[in-house]
């Protein structure tokens, strides 16, 4: 059969997903034109489907799966989400959630991809917009933000890893020729991720963590680099040349141009930079965020 | 002739994986007969719950039960899906693959909810030919289980073990018997589910699920948040006596004691598994007896009770 297949069963499905689905509960449901739609022969709906049972109308028992839909995504959405949710409150949360069902519902078979729109849900319908369409408020910036952080959390949980693979050590580092380093490139390990935020995100999560109330910091631009070890998510917070040094290493760029690259950021820190190069390495790779060179 | 359980092993007492227990089941490795995972918690992982999975799989029998299947859908399969399934059973060599008789979502979507079918000559034969391409391409035979439902539709005329006896013998399908879906379903729709275990091609059944439900006073939902209830018990032994026993497996996938409950929980199939006795079955249940065989702290739910499934794998961060 195909999607486009007009048997009865087919027709009993879509009106049924229509109705359990729908925002406004299942009466609401079964008026909608999503609904009657695929039963044309039925304009009154419920009781011509679904039989009651001695205890239950029609409507009743359809309810059971509207609110087992909406209860078991919201659930895993605040899951995915934790923080953007302690951050507004459940309530809050919740209604957003439920717009974001209804644009972005689930087309996959696993609720891990349940989540992947949801930042660009909060922006496409972050409240603050001026007349011309531009943002005036600071702090749906940070919600976004935080959402990002939170997927890409989970996709470095149970993405791509190297435990049980070699990583490249200060060792291995070291080793290298000193007249090749700077044509050397050095390759990353795919758990490895690096996010720049306009909001001190690295220091709210650790807070939250600690079950410091949530409060929404003033904008202070940051830089934090992700990696997993031993199948743990790990975060390290990062400078702003730090950060142009691992972008540009990350894009494939020699280490050598990658330093001189983020030399130009360092401004008046530029002789603390190339004072701590060698340390930034060292922390580095002690944190497993190479797989190897490119001599 | 068929052979009992289609010829696969009774594989004892086992208990449901959950990530709850990953952290226990790592440190003691404890004496389970075996493990039952949801298959799409670990067919995409690369992380965590797959090195949990690969560490039990070297040391225990393992089936792989989804919850994403939609046997029943009238989309098209979705053979990504099932070539991520095979990939993984490939794998870890899974005693059986296992899903449910539902479907889960149409027009592409997916409601990640077990969605029951109306039962008639119609559903059969789509059901039917699905499972045969299904078994084709995972070249396994697959176990359908009988879901938890809350409505029925007035287009049925076939009744649910009817169904899943025609089912199974028409696609050479094997049987998963949920015990306790059957007892839910049996107050949510007024049957007798002595009848309906008794009905049953005993032979296909390859499986047993037992777990606890969430008593809603005008309703049962499959929660699988609590104890196994007396009657939901009488049932099991009703259906270890006509199949000669086969694999059981206990489901607790909310508000998840610590591994040693969910394990005793499951063992006191043992007692189940002698001659009924004088003891009477749940047949004929006044509506007070829906509550006779509650569990100590009582009916566990309410009317906001949301049924299995709900499978989310939590992420470890520092």
């Amino acid at each position: 059969m195909t999607p486009h297949d007009d048997s009865p069963l087919a027709r009993i499905q879509r009106w049924m997903q229509a109705v359990i689905t729908h925002p406004g509960g299942v009466a609401e449901g079964a008026a909608s034109d999503d609904a009657r739609c695929h039963l044309a022969d039925s304009p009154s709906g419920i009781e011509q489907v679904i039989s009651r049972s001695q205890r239950l109308t029609s409507e009743e028992r359809l309810a059971i799966y509207s609110h087992a839909y909406f209860a078991r995504l919201l659930e895993c959405l605040r899951a995915v989400f934790p923080y953007v949710a302690k951050t507004i409150g459940e309530e809050a949360f919740d209604d957003l959630a439920l717009g974001y069902l209804e644009r972005y519902p689930s087309r996959s078979y696993t609720l891990d991809r349940l989540g992947a729109e949801f930042p660009r849900y909060l922006e496409e319908t972050r409240p603050d917009r001026d007349a011309e369409g531009r943002p005036t408020e600071t702090w749906p910036d940070f919600l976004i933000e935080l959402a990002k952080l939170e997927w890409v959390i989970g996709e470095v949980f149970d993405g791509p890893g190297v435990e049980g693979q070699p990583v490249l050590s200060a060792d291995d580092l070291t080793a290298i020729p000193a007249e090749r380093w700077p044509q050397a490139r050095l390759k990353f390990v795919p758990c490895w991720r690096l996010l720049a935020f306009r909001f001190p995100l690295n220091d709210f999560y650790t807070a939250l963590r600690n079950e410091e109330p949530p409060e929404i910091p003033e904008p202070a631009e940051t830089f934090l680099a992700l990696t997993r070890r031993d199948y743990i998510v790990r975060r390290h917070r990062l400078d702003r040349t730090q950060f142009e040094l691992l972008s540009a290493l990350a894009a494939g760029r020699p280490i050598g141009a990658a330093i001189e690259q983020a030399a130009k950021v360092a401004g008046p820190d530029l002789e603390g930079f190339v004072a701590n190069l060698q340390s930034s390495f060292r922390d580095w790779t002690a944190a497993g965020f190479f797989q190897a060179t490119d001599l | 002739m068929i052979a009992p359980r289609l010829g696969h092993a009774n594989l004892g007492l086992g208990v449901g994986l959950r990530t709850a227990h990953f952290a226990h089941v790592l440190e003691h490795f404890p004496a389970v007969d075996w493990f039952e995972i949801i298959s799409e918690n670990f067919i995409d992982s690369q992380g965590r719950p797959r090195y949990v999975l690969d560490q039990i799989a070297e040391r225990y029998p393992v089936v792989m039960h989804g919850v994403s299947l939609s046997i029943g859908s009238t989309d098209p399969l979705d053979f990504d899906y099932l070539a991520r399934l095979k990939r993984l059973a490939d794998a870890i060599e899974p005693r059986w693959i296992s899903d449910h008789l539902c479907w889960t979502g149409v027009l592409g979507l997916n409601a990640h909810d077990l969605l029951p079918l109306p039962l008639n000559e119609e559903t059969l034969a789509h059901v039917v030919a699905r499972v045969r391409t299904v078994q084709d391409f995972l070249e396994r035979p697959l176990m359908l289980e009988n879901p938890s439902s809350y409505v029925t539709f007035a287009a049925s005329t076939i009744s649910e073990w009817e169904f899943l006896r025609r089912m199974a013998d028409e696609a050479d399908c094997g049987l998963l018997l949920d015990v306790n879906n059957v007892y839910v379903s049996s107050v949510n729709h007024d049957f007798d589910p002595v009848e309906y275990i008794e009905r049953l091609p005993h032979e296909r059944i390859v499986q047993c699920h037992l777990a606890g439900h969430a008593n809603c006073e005008t309703h049962l939902i499959d929660t699988h948040d609590n104890h196994v209830i007396d009657p939901v018990w009488r049932l099991y032994r009703k259906a270890h006596a006509l199949t000669g026993g086969v694999s059981t497996l206990l489901e607790w996938d909310a508000r998840i004691p610590e591994f040693p409950v969910v394990h005793a929980e499951v063992l006191k199939a043992r007692q189940y598994m002698t001659p009924d006795g004088d003891e009477p079955l749940p047949a004929d249940r006044p509506a007070a007896g829906l509550f006779a065989g509650a569990s100590p702290g009582g009916p566990s739910a309410t009317m906001g009770a949301t049924p299995h499934p709900l499978h989310f794998i939590g992420r470890e961060v520092q």
